[in-house]
């Protein structure tokens, strides 16, 4: 039955070839991608450390910089309110992550611990939800904000954003805790544990891949918004640096440089969540594969 | 302090199935009971029910004559050791066997006399400091029995802990549950497919059937006089020959073989029952002939896989010399009077041994 394979065990191509093949292949995959991916990072970086002056120095952009600058940065810092965006940025995101994460774990655990009527009803409406785009949510938003007098604050804008967040972080959290045996907890309550204690010593250690998974993509909607805090902002001095870097478009004196520089810096966080938690990334998108 | 355990009239239905169906059972302080059966019988459930971790649907749970039906987990006196040794994956072994005591406010430097102890006991001393996940399947059973018996519980339950081990690690383990019994003083549940570990443990077993405890006895009694044909064959391996008869006036038929019956058996149709190891060549006056199909060498004995000729039903024969007989080989077995089970047509024992002479006993567990 293995005759005239190509592939597999007894196949034509023999196993060191296939394997061959295999590495060539992953590597070309790899380096393509790369090339997409990088070229326009590099553009950003090289751009952002030239000064004004070199940037378009023999009458096209200079790709590959002489001299590197800080210029861009200082005019940034100076002239800008990019520290204060920065910060606005932070402020929201930590507020969307603490909240969404909590929220899913909540009701990851609730859903899968606990018996209740019309269960299988809430978890589909909240992966419905999920699916509605999320400007469709941006309008009734603003009505209930502007009903209770949240408007232009920093709660509406965790708030909105979480609304967006929350609906994958809670079916990813309910998933995640269909994984986590529930012999684990009757062990612990056996020794006598109460059920918060045992919460705490072994229901969260067990779900923290699940719960950063949760976080890392709850900092990711809330660092990356542009939709919700435009909707439910309008004091330049609360915006995130996304929505405050649009506005350098409307200023002379920013140029392509200071524009890459701002990129640079909201590219940062992102950059190093992903440096130094892929792993908990990777099993985040293997749930449920396991 | 061991704890006697008395279940009354316990029912656990899930929807519409009856998982355990009006147990009444006394666990006596500090006996060893075994729940077997096959599986969906209802042992797990009644276990859980006597760790609190299942609610009953009706009936109570008392331990010591205090009614705890509706007492959480963590108010009973029990430690549990799971089938899937829920070993916490977080923490090192050490960490493990001590977190009962953790909870009950035990010093560090107590905790950590009394976990060694155990671990000693166990002889998983020099694995304290890793975590379950290196340790293969055995060592992770002993950690988890540990933390089980360092809380000195009045009741220890375990829950099919072997079932996930190999032959030889079984009987390893096996031992040393039982001298852990002994220098625990509890109560101990344990729930079990096989009937193997619950006949060569137990103080006690509780066989049961779709729900209910078919019999309550000790180990030997439930081998002599089972209750009935599913207790007779649910016990010993191989299971036990169970042939049907019709009754002509006092004597049982089948083909051209018949044996008495006791005077009063009042029955058309009877089934016999006899073990594999009571049968021999020849044999006694409970005859049959049968045709060799297979014959499996175990050291010491042969078991033989036989058909039989009248209705083609399957048997097994064990026998200490099988020199001169070969597959294929027709070949007449027998057994005495006394070694066989009269059953009825629903297969309630009727009773044990055909001796005309000497009147039918039966005890219901």
């Amino acid at each position: 039955m293995f005759e005239g394979r190509l592939g597999g065990p007894g196949g034509l191509v023999s196993h060191r070839r296939q394997q061959q093949i295999r590495t060539v292949s992953l590597y070309l995959t790899a380096f393509l991608v790369s090339v997409f991916v990088l070229t326009p990072l590099y553009m950003m970086v090289v751009v952002s450390f030239q000064s004004p002056e070199t940037l378009f120095s023999g009458g096209t952009l200079t790709l590959v910089p002489s001299a590197l600058s800080l210029s861009n940065f200082q005019t940034l810092l100076a002239e800008t309110d990019t520290v204060q965006y920065f910060l606005n940025s932070v402020l929201i995101t930590a507020g969307v992550v603490v909240l969404s994460t909590t929220l899913s774990v909540v009701s990851g655990y609730g859903l899968t611990r606990f018996d209740f009527g019309g269960k299988r009803l809430v978890a589909r409406v909240v992966l419905f939800s999920y699916m509605v785009s999320p400007i469709v949510l941006a309008v009734p938003l603003y009505i209930i904000f502007f009903n209770f007098g949240l408007l232009n604050s920093y709660v509406a804008a965790v708030l909105s954003i979480t609304a967006i967040a929350a609906p994958f972080s809670i079916w990813l959290m309910w998933q995640y805790f269909q994984n986590v045996p529930i012999a684990y907890e009757e062990s612990a309550w056996a020794s006598g544990a109460s059920r918060w204690r045992t919460v705490r010593d072994v229901v969260l250690p067990l779900a923290r891949p699940g719960y950063i998974s949760v976080a890392i993509f709850s900092f990711a909607v809330a660092w990356n918004d542009y939709t919700m805090v435009k909707v439910v902002l309008s004091d330049q001095s609360m915006y995130p640096i996304t929505l405050g870097s649009s506005l350098f478009l409307d200023r002379l004196f920013v140029g392509w440089g200071e524009q890459m520089a701002v990129s640079v810096l909201i590219s940062g966080p992102p950059f190093l969540i992903a440096l130094f938690l892929q792993n908990y990334l990777l099993q985040g998108f293997n749930l449920g594969h396991e | 302090m061991a704890t006697e355990i008395t279940l009354d009239s316990l029912r656990k239905e899930f929807g519409d199935v009856v998982a355990v169906d009006d147990v009444d059972a006394t666990f006596d302080a500090g006996d060893f009971v075994t729940l077997v059966g096959p599986s969906g019988c209802g042992k797990t459930t009644t276990l859980r029910m006597i760790a609190g971790l299942e609610t009953p649907t009706d009936g109570r749970v008392i331990f010591d004559g205090e009614d705890v039906t509706d007492e959480i987990p963590q108010r009973r006196p029990i430690s549990i050791v799971f089938q899937n040794t829920a070993l916490f994956p977080h923490m090192t072994c050490r960490e493990n066997i001590g977190y009962g005591l953790k909870i009950e406010g035990v010093p560090k430097s107590e905790r950590n006399e009394r976990v060694e102890e155990a671990a000693a006991l166990l002889q998983i001393a020099d694995q304290l400091d890793k975590m379950p996940g290196e340790l293969s399947g055995g060592q992770r059973q002993r950690v988890a029995l540990g933390a089980a018996f360092v809380e000195d519980p009045e009741v220890l339950l375990l829950d099919e802990p072997m079932s996930d081990l190999d032959a030889k690690l079984k009987e390893e383990l096996r031992v040393e549950i039982q001298q852990l019994h002994r220098n625990l003083d509890a109560t101990m549940v344990y729930v079990t497919h096989d009937q193997n570990e619950a006949m060569t443990m137990s103080d006690r077993i509780a066989l049961m059937d779709t729900g209910h405890i078919e019999q309550y006895s000790d180990p030997e009694t439930l081998f002599d006089r089972p209750v009935s044909e599913y207790a007779a064959t649910f016990v010993g391996t191989p299971t036990t020959n169970v042939l049907p008869y019709t009754v002509e006036g006092d004597r049982a038929v089948r083909g051209d073989d018949s044996v008495p019956l006791p005077a009063d058996v009042t029955d058309d149709a009877v089934r016999i029952g006899v073990r594999p190891q009571f049968l021999d060549v020849g044999g006694g006056p409970v005859s049959v002939e049968i045709d060799v199909d297979v014959i499996e060498p175990l050291g010491v004995e042969y078991v033989v896989h036989a058909t039989e000729r009248v209705d083609g039903i399957e048997m097994d024969v064990v026998l200490d010399d099988v020199s001169g007989l070969a597959p294929g080989d027709t070949v007449r077995v027998g057994a005495a009077l006394d070694d066989v089970y009269l059953f009825d047509t629903d297969g309630n024992v009727l009773a044990y041994g055909l001796d005309p002479e000497s009147p039918p006993e039966v005890e219901q567990g």
